[in-house]
């Protein structure tokens, strides 16, 4: 269990954000003077935020601490004793993302990667380690990442997230082996079992300062005095009840990961790789029976930002080529955006979705239709996006719009409630529907017989039509049971002197028509042949 | 199975081409089949132009006929009688005229279950997704439809070459009829006509269908019906006076 903390997190991306764009970051001087930036070393910065009513502190830099500034200290005593210090409001946002990102970068590492608190990370690196060559190079090659991009860090390798925890930011970081957490711990303050510093201060007021202190003593009436909570921690700290690391994004039942000596930047090599990974991921798919459903290319680039591609198919896939060609359609999608930088360094190929597929008996005629369009539909998906490659679903609803779906054609459906729509029609004796619906329905002026006639004539889109035989009305209610529900329509299947056709209808009826409601409206709602 | 390996020996026998003949779609019409040489030709591109913006409803009714009518024919391929249809749309396409209609489709005899659509929103996509849906050997019928804007020679070509190498039948629906050449193998501007008065509420949906380029016979104008009952066309046996007064057609309406 490897604990990162970046003990300078928030003024360290203030000064990364300084050092890239000197002049248009915002900062507020202190004694008003607006001569050129005087250089990094003199000026000491540190970051305010609103705590109740009053500006603190809420982090400091090493110039900073060093002038005796530290955080909980107000800001108008802060300006009192040092005038010239750079003072930046905090931006928790801004924060988040950038440890986010580093969270990403350790991704590399290891798959079960968590945010811990603002400015810390918690790696699981318990089957890792061996893949970078050990524990320590594995720390080395993160020390040595850390501090190319500016980060102050301090990491601390033990047996449990407690420990670590607790040695990376109150003890001296290293490695502990399992076993020693009780020797580790036992010197360190009771801050350091992460328990509410309401506690911490009732615990002190007792004169029970260190872990040391209460690891001794009996259990019950310090539970009783101080809470559960601070047992549970202690308990998790020493191993004796397992605390598990809930990482950040899932992690997926099978990955397939390749480093490069040298970096790769072309699409083609790119594509090459994920055939290989593909390869590797099909033979354990294989010995489970499964196939994938959801595939996800990640790719670390040199620099430390990662690119994540995924693709969706519509039935499970394990053929090689066949995940190769799906990328190949999703990198086409991506063009401009799929930037290898300096090139990437790993690439790691995951299958998020797996589902059963068994081996199927390919004939001599070549795969089955399903297979076919399944495939078509996955091409089509991966370039054009899910949601534009669709197949119209029937819903049990009498109002038509929403009678009919379009759903997306990766989702497999069982039945499509197209059978049952055809016998309500032919039970119901349903009048013929429009080829063409649109998405809402548009309003439309029409002269019509009140109360119950077709219209007369109508415009639509600033182009009048003469209406010279009409068919209906066929009366659908509106949803009567939700408050939402529209009123009732009576639609009409009308032709005009061209020939062409609507299906229009009056929402609203004049003999329910009360004084304050509006009037029946007509709309347009479809088109016919 | 032993029908399939006769059939797939007899075409790698065979180059590929314009000598194989994928069958046609028949219309239903006697004198526009002959002059189509017995039907829309399968394994080629046909573009259906409406006369004008109003008029596309109907263009893409004849269309969905049309295909509802290449399902129900059986090709030379009988076993393979599930094929799809994909119906490509631009996005403009879409926001004007609405979306398909399932129960609408089931009307016009197409089975929506067969349906594929693919919402585009650049012509280049459009092509790119016409030309992947026509590479797909379980798809029958592969239509575009797009709005406005002319498409090139180049592109058009393709996607015949296309439709030509897949077998299946390719029709493109746009809104407007274009003048300049083209190697469709045939070219319609669908009009809509006024229907025959009918005392149950309206008849059978009346259109103009006007064959203005015809690669295997002459051209012509036709005036022809969607039988519902038939599930297929027919010629328009109603006289169609030119100039309708309108105030004296009562209105015929149902209870």
């Amino acid at each position: 269990m490897l604990s990162l903390w970046l003990n300078r997190f928030l003024t360290d991306r203030i000064a990364r954000l300084h050092e890239t764009s000197a002049s248009s970051s915002p900062r507020m001087r202190e004694d008003g003077e607006d001569a050129k930036p005087a250089p990094r070393e003199a000026r000491a910065l540190v970051v305010v935020g609103k705590r109740g009513n009053a500006d603190v502190l809420v982090a400091v830099d090493a110039a900073a601490e060093n002038l005796g500034l530290s955080p909980g200290l107000g800001l108008a005593q802060a300006r009192a004793m040092h005038p010239s210090i750079d003072v930046v409001p905090e931006d928790v946002e801004a924060d988040a993302a950038l440890l986010e990102k580093i969270a990403d970068w350790c991704l590399r590492y290891t798959p079960l990667v968590a945010c811990d608190g603002r400015d810390g990370l918690l790696l699981d690196i318990g089957g890792c380690a061996h893949l970078y060559g050990g524990e320590d190079a594995l720390v080395a090659d993160l020390s040595a990442r850390l501090e190319a991009a500016g980060f102050a860090f301090s990491i601390a390798i033990a047996g449990t997230i407690g420990a670590a925890w607790a040695a990376a930011r109150f003890g001296t970081p290293g490695r502990y082996h399992g076993g020693e957490e009780r020797a580790l711990l036992s010197p360190l303050p009771l801050a350091a079992l992460r328990i509410a510093p309401a506690t911490a201060a009732s615990l002190a007021r007792v004169g029970l300062k260190r872990i040391g202190d209460i690891v001794d003593l009996p259990r019950a009436p310090l539970t009783a005095r101080f809470g559960a909570d601070l047992m549970r921690q202690l308990d998790r700290a020493l191993g004796y009840e397992h605390e598990p690391l809930t990482p950040r994004l899932p992690v997926a039942p099978y990955v397939a990961e390749q480093r490069f000596a040298e970096p790769i930047a072309r699409e083609e090599d790119v594509l090459a790789v994920t055939e290989r990974l593909a390869a590797r991921l099909a033979t354990a798919l294989e010995r489970h029976g499964e196939g994938a459903r959801r595939i996800e290319l990640t790719l670390f680039r040199t620099d430390g930002a990662v690119r994540r591609i995924a693709a969706g198919t519509s039935r499970p896939l394990r053929d090689p080529p066949e995940i190769r060609a799906l990328f190949v359609e999703r990198l086409a999608a991506l063009a401009d955006a799929f930037d290898p930088g300096f090139g990437f360094d790993m690439a790691r190929l995951a299958v998020l979705t797996a589902e059963t597929c068994l081996p199927e008996q390919i004939g001599i005629g070549g795969a089955s239709n399903a297979a076919e369009i399944g495939r078509m539909v996955d091409h089509l998906s991966a370039r054009l996006g899910g949601g534009r490659v669709r197949r119209l679903v029937a819903l049990d609803s009498h109002v038509p719009e929403l009678a009919s779906a379009a759903a997306s054609a990766q989702a497999v459906r069982e039945d499509d409630g197209w059978a049952a729509f055809r016998r309500h029609r032919a039970e119901a004796d349903l009048a013929p529907r429009p080829l063409r619906l649109l998405a809402q329905p548009e309003p439309i002026e029409a002269v019509a017989e009140v109360p119950d006639g077709p219209p007369l004539r109508f415009v639509w889109r600033r182009a009048h039509h003469q209406i010279v035989a009409a068919e209906g009305p066929e009366r659908i209610e509106g949803v009567w049971w939700s408050e939402h529900g529209g009123p009732a329509r009576d639609y009409f299947r009308v032709e005009d002197k061209n020939g062409l056709r609507f299906w229009l209808f009056r929402a609203g009826l004049y003999r329910e028509l009360m004084p304050g409601m509006p009037a029946p409206a007509w709309y347009v709602h479809g088109t016919c042949a | 199975m032993i029908e399939e390996l006769r059939q797939r020996l007899q075409a790698l026998q065979r180059p590929p081409g314009l000598e194989d003949d994928p069958g046609t779609v028949p219309l239903g019409l006697g004198m526009v089949d002959q002059v189509l040489g017995g039907g829309l030709a399968r394994g080629a591109l046909h573009e259906i132009a409406a006369a004008g913006e109003a008029h596309m409803p109907t263009a893409a009714g004849f269309t969905a006929g049309v295909a509802a009518l290449s399902c129900a024919a059986r090709g030379p391929h009988a076993g393979r009688d599930d094929k799809s249809v994909v119906w490509v749309a631009e996005d403009m396409a879409l926001a004007e005229s609405g979306a398909v209609y399932g129960p609408g489709l089931i009307d016009i005899g197409l089975a929506p279950e067969r349906l594929v659509t693919v919402a585009v929103a650049h012509r280049r996509d459009l092509l790119w997704a016409l030309e992947e849906a026509l590479r797909c050997r379980s798809v029958g019928v592969v239509i575009g439809e797009m709005r406005g804007g002319a498409l090139d020679t180049v592109a058009v070509r393709r996607l015949s070459l296309a439709a030509a190498e897949s077998g299946a039948l390719a029709l493109l629906l746009r809104a407007a009829p274009e003048g300049d050449a083209s190697t469709a193998a045939t070219r319609w501007i669908i009009g809509a006509a006024p229907s025959a008065p009918n005392p149950y509420g309206l008849g059978a949906p009346c259109l103009t269908a006007q064959l203005t380029r015809n690669r295997r016979g002459p051209l012509g104008t036709w005036i022809i019906e969607w039988s519902e009952s038939d599930a297929r066309f027919v010629l328009a046996t109603h006289a169609q006076p030119v100039a309708q007064p309108v105030s004296h057609r009562p209105h015929r309406k149902i209870a």
